[in-house]
C-alpha cells in the first residue's frame, strides 16, 4: 500500500498547471510602481520629513508582502515547507540582531 | 515519449571537470577535502613540533600565527567540510530513493567554487604571507592597523567563495530531501543520515548569511576604509566576535550533526537492529540545530556582557546536553542486545561515543560562566574543541567512509589495516588532547608560540606532540589502506555489509549512472531490511521501466568559479602598488575584478539563455548490453 503521505503517485508525477505569466506581469507592475512611488516621494523633496518616512515604510512594507506573496509563491496552497523555512529564518534573524544589538549598546 | 536530445560524452579529465553525477561530485569533494585535511594536518604536526619543547624556535612567533590560524580555518571549512559533503552526495539521492540531487549543475558549482575559494585562501602561504589573526579572526586584530600582510583579505574573500558553495551545497540538499524522496517515504521513514542531513542543510542555510555579511563588512575595512569595527569612527570590534558566533555556533553543530548521522546509521547496521528510539532521535536533532542558534554569546562571556546574557547563555548552552544525552543514549540502546560486528567502521563509532561525551561533558563545563572565566582562552578550551570535533566529527568521518567505501567505489577497505588505523589514532589523539586538558587547567595560554620551562608544561606538552604523530600514523594508513584497495578488482555485492538496512544498499556497488533503474516504493524505516525480512531480494518497483531524464554534462560551474577566483584576486591588491604601470592599472582600477566578474556573469547569462534539456537513457539501453557510450 502507498503511503498517502508521500509526494507524488507512485506512477508518473504530474507538474501542477504553472498559472501563466498575467498575475506575475501584474505583481511586477506593482513592485515597480511602488518603487517609484517611494523615488517619487524623496525626490519631490518639499513635503514634510515625518510623512516621507512613513510613506516610505509604507510603501516598504507593502512591496515585502507582494515578494513573499507573488515572487515566493507564499500565497500559494502546498508551500508549507518553504513558509516553515521563511518563519524559521525571520525567528533566527531577528533574535541574533535584536541580541546583539541590546548587548552592545544598551 | 522520449525526446531525442543526444549529449556529447566527456572521457578523462574532462569528463570530471563536466560532471553533474552526485556520485562523481561526491569523489571530486573527497579527494579535495582530503587533499586540505592533509595540509591542516601537516600545519598541526608543526604546531606540535614547535610546542614540544620551552623556548623551541622552530618556527617564529608570526609563522606560528599563521599556523594556527590557518589549521583552524583549512580543517574546518576546507577539511571536514567538503568531506561531509562527500559522504553527503554520495549517500543522500541513495538513501531516499532518489536519480540524482534536485539540482545538479549547483551541485558541480557548490563543489567548483569551495575548490577555488580553498585554493584562493591556501595561496596566501606563497604570495605575503598566510592570514594571522586566528581561524576567529577577532576585530581589531584582523584589521589593517595590527595585520599588515594580505593574509586576512586572503581570509576573507576565500571564505566568502568558498562559502558560497557551502550555501549552495546546503540549499540542493534541502530541496532535494523535501522534493525526491522515493514514494512512500515519509519525512517519518527518512534514514538517520538523511535527517541529520536535511537538518545540517536548513542551519547551513540559517547560519551562512550571517558570516557572509561579516566577511562583508571586514573585506570593507581592510580594503575600501570602512570603519565598522573601527573604534576611532564610531565602529564597535564586539560587532564582529556576535556576527561570527551567530554563525560561527550554528557551524559546530553543522559538523557534528551529519557525524551522529553516520554513525546512527553504522551502529544499527552493525548491531543487526533498528536505531532505538527513531522518533527521539529526529526530536533530539531538531531540538540540537534549534538551540544551537540561540547559544552564540557563550564564546564571548568575557566581553562584559554582563550578569544576565552570561546567565541566559549559560542554561541554554547546558541545555543542549539534554537532547545530546538522548543520542548517545539511544545508540548504547541500539546496541544493547544487537548481534554487534566489530568491523571497522563500528570500531570508530564505537569509538566515537565515549569520546564525544568527555568533550561534551568538558562543554557543559565551559557553559558555567563565572568558570569560563577560568578557562577562557586556555588550553582547556583547545581540549574541549578537539575533543567533540576530531573525537566527534572526524571519528565519525572514518566510520563512514570505512563504511560507504564500497557503496562509493566497489570495493572493500581492507579490515585488517583499517583496525590498525583506528587504534593508532583513537590512541594517539587521547595522548594529544586529553593532556590539553590539565595544560589548560595549570595555565597554558592557548595561541601562545612557546612557553617557559619549568612551569610544569614540559612533559605534557612532549606527549602531546608525540600523540599527535600517532595521529598522523594513522591518517597515514587510511592513506595506504586507500592504495592497497584500489589495486584490487572491483566486485563488491550490492549489499556489501550483508546487513544494510538502507535503499542506498539496495543497488549495485557503485550504482549505475542512474542509480535506480525503477524508483522504490518504500514500505517502512529501514526500507531495504523490511524487504528483505518478508523474503523479497529486490525493492518492490513504484514505477515501470521507462526512459530516464539525465542532465547534461557542462563545464560552465567551473568557469564561473574561475571567474570569482580571478575577481576575488584582483579585488585583494587593489590598493597595493606593484612598481609596475599595467600591473598598476589593471588591479587599481578594478579591471582584474571585472573581467572575472565577467566571466563568472557571462556564464550565468549561457546558463539562462541556452535551454538544456538533458538527455534520455532509454528503457533498452537499460537491459543487457548497458548504457552506449
Amino acid at each position: 500500500m502507498v503511503n498517502q503521505e508521500s509526494n507524488g503517485s507512485p506512477t508518473v508525477k504530474h507538474r501542477q498547471r504553472h498559472e501563466g505569466p498575467e498575475k506575475h506581469i501584474i505583481a511586477f507592475i506593482f513592485s515597480i510602481v511602488l518603487t517609484l512611488i517611494a523615488f517619487a516621494a524623496v525626490a519631490a523633496g518639499g513635503v514634510n520629513t515625518a510623512f516621507t518616512v512613513i510613506l516610505l515604510l509604507v510603501m516598504a512594507i507593502l512591496q515585502v508582502l507582494v515578494q513573499l506573496g507573488y515572487w515566493m509563491h507564499m500565497k500559494d496552497k502546498g508551500h508549507l515547507i518553504p513558509i516553515i523555512f521563511m518563519a524559521g529564518g525571520f525567528f533566527v534573524a531577528f533574535t541574533a540582531i535584536i541580541a546583539a544589538l541590546y548587548w552592545m549598546w544598551w | 515519449m522520449a525526446h531525442a536530445h543526444t549529449v556529447k560524452r566527456h572521457k578523462g579529465l574532462m569528463d570530471w571537470l563536466t560532471t553533474v553525477d552526485h556520485k562523481k561530485i561526491a569523489i571530486l569533494y573527497l579527494i579535495a577535502g582530503g587533499f586540505f585535511f592533509g595540509i591542516g594536518g601537516i600545519e598541526a604536526l608543526l604546531i606540535r613540533v614547535q610546542l614540544a619543547k620551552p623556548m623551541n624556535d622552530f618556527v617564529s612567533a608570526q609563522q606560528f600565527n599563521e599556523l594556527i590560524t590557518m589549521h583552524g580555518t583549512t580543517m574546518i571549512f576546507l577539511g571536514v567540510m567538503p568531506v561531509i559533503f562527500a559522504l553527503m552526495n554520495a549517500v543522500i539521492p541513495l538513501q531516499i530513493g532518489a536519480r540524482d540531487v534536485a539540482f545538479p549543475f549547483l551541485n558541480a558549482l557548490g563543489f567548483w567554487t569551495f575548490l577555488f575559494g580553498g585554493l584562493l585562501l591556501n595561496l596566501s602561504w606563497i604570495m605575503g604571507g598566510a592570514p594571522d589573526a586566528g581561524w576567529t579572526s577577532y576585530t581589531p586584530l584582523s584589521s589593517t592597523t595590527y595585520s599588515l600582510t594580505h593574509g586576512v583579505d586572503f581570509y576573507t574573500i576565500g571564505l566568502q567563495i568558498a562559502g558560497l558553495g557551502t550555501l549552495i551545497g546546503g540549499i540542493n540538499f534541502l530541496a532535494t530531501i523535501i522534493t525526491m524522496r522515493a514514494p512512500g517515504m515519509s519525512f517519518m521513514r527518512m534514514p538517520m543520515f538523511t535527517w541529520t542531513t536535511f537538518v545540517t542543510s536548513a542551519m547551513i542555510l540559517f547560519a551562512f548569511p550571517a558570516i557572509t555579511v561579516g566577511l562583508v563588512l571586514l573585506t570593507f575595512d581592510r580594503i575600501l576604509g570602512a570603519n565598522f569595527f573601527n573604534v576611532e569612527s564610531g565602529g564597535n570590534p564586539v560587532l564582529w566576535q556576535h556576527i561570527f558566533w551567530i554563525f560561527g555556533h550554528p557551524e559546530v553543530y553543522i559538523l557534528i550533526l551529519p557525524a551522529f548521522g553516520v554513525i546512527s546509521e553504522v551502529v544499527s547496521t552493525f548491531s543487526r537492529k533498528r536505531l532505538f528510539g527513531y522518533s527521539s532521535m529526529v526530536f533530539a536533532t531538531i531540538l540540537i540545530a534549534f538551540l544551537g542558534f540561540m547559544v552564540w554569546a557563550h564564546h564571548m562571556f568575557t566581553t562584559g556582557m554582563g550578569p544576565v546574557a552570561n546567565a541566559l547563555f549559560s542554561i541554554a548552552t547546558m541545555l543542549i546536553a539534554v537532547p545530546t544525552g538522548i543520542k548517545i543514549f539511544n545508540w548504547l540502546f541500539t546496541m544493547w542486545g544487537g548481534q554487534i560486528r566489530f568491523t571497522t567502521a563500528n570500531l570508530f563509532a564505537s569509538g566515537f561515543i565515549p569520546t564525544f561525551v568527555m568533550g561534551g561533558v568538558t562543554g557543559v563545563m565551559l557553559a558555567s560562566a563565572p568558570a569560563d572565566y577560568q578557562y577562557h582562552d586556555t588550553y582547556f578550551v583547545v581540549a574541549h574543541f578537539h575533543y567533540v570535533i576530531v573525537g566527534g566529527l572526524v571519528l565519525g568521518l572514518f566510520a563512514g567512509l570505512h563504511y560507504w567505501w564500497p557503496k562509493m567505489f566497489g570495493r572493500m577497505l581492507d579490515e585488517k589495516l583499517g583496525k590498525w588505523e583506528f587504534w593508532f589514532f583513537i590512541i594517539g589523539f587521547h595522548m594529544t588532547f586529553f593532556v590539553q586538558h590539565f595544560l589548560g587547567l595549570i595555565g597554558m595560554q592557548r595561541r601562545v608560540f612557546t612557553y617557559l620551562p619549568n612551569q610544569g608544561f614540559d612533559l605534557m606538552n612532549l606527549i602531546s606532540t608525540i600523540g599527535a604523530f600517532l595521529m598522523g600514523v594513522g591518517v597515514i594508513l587510511f592513506l595506504v589502506n586507500i592504495a592497497i584497495t584500489a589495486s584490487k578488482p572491483k566486485g563488491v555485492a550490492g549489499d556489501a555489509w550483508e546487513d544494510g538496512r538502507t535503499l542506498e544498499w539496495a543497488i549495485a556497488s557503485p550504482p549505475e549512472e542512474y542509480n535506480f533503474k525503477q524508483i522504490p516504493l518504500v514500505r517502512g524505516i529501514d526500507a531495504f531490511w523490511k524487504e528483505k525480512m518478508a523474503g523479497n531480494k529486490e525493492m518492490t518497483p513504484a514505477e515501470p521501466v521507462g526512459p530516464i531524464h539525465m542532465p547534461s554534462p557542462t563545464i560552465l560551474p567551473f568557469v564561473m568559479s574561475v571567474g570569482l577566483f580571478i575577481a576575488g584576486l584582483g579585488f585583494m591588491f587593489t590598493n597595493d602598488d606593484f612598481g609596475n604601470g599595467l600591473m598598476n592599472f589593471l588591479f587599481n582600477n578594478y579591471i582584474v575584478v571585472g573581467i572575472g566578474l565577467a566571466i563568472t556573469f557571462l556564464c550565468m547569462l549561457l546558463r539562462s539563455l541556452y535551454d538544456d534539456h538533458g538527455w534520455h537513457i532509454e528503457p533498452d539501453e537499460l537491459n543487457g548490453k548497458g548504457v552506449k557510450a
